[in-house]
């Protein structure tokens, strides 16, 4: 299936994508109930943006209490808002993080992928995110990624 | 609605709450951040906020801006102004998530540099995407020149914002908003926006935009003849291209990095390959670092340079004052009239190592010699008795990057700025075009846009300064809406109207950036500033430019700023007439304005 794909090399880190997609989906620019995240270091001058994959193997999903947490039939994971009770349980067992809280409804925030054509990629000034068809089971977590781009980067210490 | 915001809250505040008796590191000054309209919108020219006081360096109004991520978080946080008064007792930092301000214990960060004050912050608070604000040991062992910095190396460097921070025993400012931001006219909202974002990208600038930042500057500096070496005795570098932009996108450039909501990364991650330093990695430099530690002290080591930015950053040092402090001492040590006894032994030949990387610390940490340049140039050089011909500030505000002889506008923005000799406050880039037809389509005058003409610059500042004091009251990025021309008066108006509701107008918005200059300008003039106070080094009236494409050139400032005065309707000293106040807006000054001119004819008597 079509996932959105993330080259953290290509991020500025200048947040767009947060920006559109709190527009998009709460008509107001606020990035912390955006459905996509960019994680910073800036020691290092890392960016990178966190969504959901929709992982064959959805680990919230799997230990979502009540199992509000389910799959539609395009086999994007969305919630059922009236079984969440708002544990949070979802945010911590996902291995890369990319599911938070909307702050005032306690709800998870998922992505959607804008019905087929996510507004974030349209606007991503440096073609970090694209949209495409792949076969990847999973991401790289988040953790992995900067260890790996920090090896990469730096010549020493 | 009369002074937008950023840059114009903060001066309206200080007019009113920071008035002339107030001294700058005494409890009774107040540091405020300020945000405007546009930031935390997606409006994709860059989000940034101003830090304000009264001036430790200068004695007047201090004032700096920067960019990064802060600024934006400061709005979901609820707020577009952060006011510091008075002075805590011991070490502290100031936490802020939302409605909830906390005054913290920060003993444990004292004595650290940015980059770990930063680091242990985040840590602390196991939020990653907390927005620190912090300033470094130079701030703490009160180097007038220091900066307060956002995200590591975003600094709102100029005029000793961070020392005014660390005399009210303030370390950081951490924030956390979860808000939003909501638009008036959302469907014009956008409209504009893609309007900005399809020119951007179509622009001529993006591509080296995107590949130098400001660096690409050195170069065409260079070319023109322009480029401040060893200390403004010369206007090119033999080594411009060993020191160059160019020479850092092809061989050091590791990825790029943009401000919050901006579309253009120009600020670069490198990495030093090979050779000294090898394996150092940073983010940066622009212009400004870059060429201070290069050009204008001598220096042919890339490498070595940016080992200095950096260590600016990190000890929390303004690198334009920094640089002039060092190349001011130089030129007098290698004129022999500055010894190895009076430095504490290092030898200050241009582009020596030792003496650059030396001096930074001892600076940062007033330690020998360092102490006397903790100071500033203009203080230094009282303080020496020797080399105030040579000390290069205006107001006590150290010079940019760039010969006045060789930029005639940029030179008489120098002169007339209300924080001191900064090109912020004007940037008149369209004389760089040397274009006589713009000058004669916008203000009626060829001249006004060739860079070595002396006519039509009066005309010039005073329509860029007013365009500057819009966009650091809106809080965006310079580089983009006036260098690139991206956000001309009508469009920052529409675009202001769609994000608050409020009926800005292109005339308005004028008006406003004219109020705000007549304000600052009334509140240097209530602290005795006038025309005397206008001038620049005399190096720069009397030697013309030895070499390069400016050569022979020189700066004639009385007929400058005869017209200029003129343009700003301010009586021949430089005050701002009556009816130039009422037009404003600004009646309330008048009176102040009037109280000072009789205390200084008193004062003259006596």
């Amino acid at each position: 299936m079509k996932k959105i794909l993330v080259n953290g090399d290509r991020c500025s880190g200048c947040r767009m994508c947060e920006l559109t997609c709190s527009f998009k989906h709460e008509k107001g620019f606020r990035p912390s109930v955006s459905r996509i995240t960019v994680l910073k270091e800036d020691g290092l001058g890392f960016d990178l943006p966190v969504i959901c994959w929709h992982c064959n193997h959805c680990k919230p999903a799997e230990s979502c209490p009540t199992k509000a947490l389910q799959r539609n039939a395009e086999g994007l994971i969305c919630i059922n808002e009236e079984k969440c009770t708002g544990c949070g349980n979802c945010t911590k067992s996902c291995p890369s993080g990319a599911i938070k809280l909307h702050p005032n409804k306690r709800i998870p925030l998922l992505c959607d992928q804008c019905g087929g054509r996510p507004l974030c990629i349209e606007k991503c000034p440096t073609k970090a995110l694209t949209y495409k068809e792949t076969r990847k089971q999973e991401p790289k977590s988040p953790n992995r990624v900067l260890e790996e781009t920090s090896r990469r980067w730096r010549v020493t210490g | 609605m009369e002074f937008l915001g950023g840059r114009g809250f903060n001066s309206r505040r200080l007019y009113e709450e920071v008035p002339e008796g107030v001294t700058a590191l005494s409890s009774e000054n107040k540091l405020m951040f300020a945000t405007g309209p546009l930031v935390g919108t997606a409006f994709p020219l860059g989000a940034r906020f101003n830090v304000s006081a009264k001036s430790p360096l200068t004695g007047i109004l201090g004032d700096s801006n920067a960019g990064g991520h802060f600024a934006a978080e400061m709005k979901f946080a609820g707020y577009d102004q952060i006011i510091v008064e008075g002075k805590s007792p011991k070490p502290c930092l100031v936490s802020v998530q939302e409605q909830e301000v906390q005054i913290r214990d920060a003993e444990h960060l004292m004595g650290k540099d940015v980059y770990e004050t930063t680091e242990t912050i985040r840590k602390d608070q196991a939020d990653p995407h907390v927005q620190v604000a912090t300033v470094g040991p130079a701030a703490e062992n009160l180097v007038l020149y220091a900066g307060i910095f956002a995200n590591c190396v975003r600094p709102a460097a100029r005029t000793g914002m961070g020392t005014v921070m660390a005399s009210k025993n303030l370390k950081a400012i951490v924030l956390r908003g979860t808000g939003s931001i909501n638009i008036a006219d959302s469907d014009s909202f956008w409209k504009i926006a893609e309007e900005v974002e399809r020119e951007t990208y179509a622009h001529p600038q993006y591509g080296p935009r995107r590949e130098m930042g400001t660096t690409r500057i050195l170069s065409l500096a260079d070319k023109l003849g322009f480029l401040p070496t060893r200390h403004f005795t010369s206007a090119t570098f033999e080594h411009a291209a060993e020191v160059s932009g160019e020479r850092l996108a092809r061989e050091y450039n590791v990825k790029n990095r943009a401000c919050f909501s901006c579309i253009v990364p120009c600020s670069r991650i490198y990495m030093i390959r090979h050779g000294d330093y090898a394996g150092l990695h940073g983010e940066g430099p622009e212009y400004e670092a870059l060429s201070s530690f290069t050009a204008r002290v001598g220096n042919a080591n890339l490498n070595l340079a940016l080992k200095a930015v950096d260590l600016t950053n990190k000890l929390g040092l303004d690198a334009i004052t920094t640089a002039e402090c060092i190349a001011w001492a130089m030129e007098l040590y290698e004129k022999g009239e500055l010894t190895k006894k009076e430095t504490g032994g290092l030898k200050l030949k241009w582009g020596n190592e030792e003496a650059i990387l030396g001096l930074i610390e001892k600076i940062a940490y007033r330690d020998g010699f360092g102490d006397l340049l903790a100071d500033g140039v203009k203080k230094a050089a009282e303080k020496l008795g020797k080399g105030r011909e040579i000390a290069f500030h205006v107001k006590g505000l150290e010079l940019i990057q760039a010969d006045p002889r060789g930029l005639k506008g940029y030179g008489l923005g120098y002169a007339v700025s209300s924080r001191g000799a900064d090109h912020l406050r004007s940037e008149p880039f369209l004389e760089l075009s040397d274009d006589p037809d713009k000058g004669l389509k916008m203000f009626g005058i060829r001249e006004a846009t060739q860079r070595l003409a002396h006519e039509g610059k009066g005309k010039l500042i005073r329509y860029c300064e007013n365009w500057c004091a819009v966009i650091d009251s809106l809080e965006i990025c310079k580089n983009l809406a006036e260098n690139m021309e991206l956000l001309p008066f009508d469009r920052a108006a529409e675009i202001t109207k769609a994000a608050t509701g409020f009926p800005f107008t292109a005339d308005t918005m004028f008006e406003i950036g004219e109020r705000i200059v007549n304000l600052e300008r009334a509140y240097l003039v209530r602290q005795g500033i006038t025309r005397k106070d206008d001038y620049l080094p005399t190096r720069f009236l009397k030697d013309p430019l030895p070499d390069g494409n400016s050569k022979g050139s020189l700066f004639e400032i009385e007929p400058m700023l005869d017209e200029y005065y003129t343009e700003r309707g301010w009586d021949s000293n430089g005050v701002p007439k009556a009816e130039k106040l009422r037009k404003t807006h600004l009646e309330y000054v008048i009176q102040d304005l009037k109280r000072t001119a009789v205390s200084e004819k008193l004062r003259k008597k006596v």
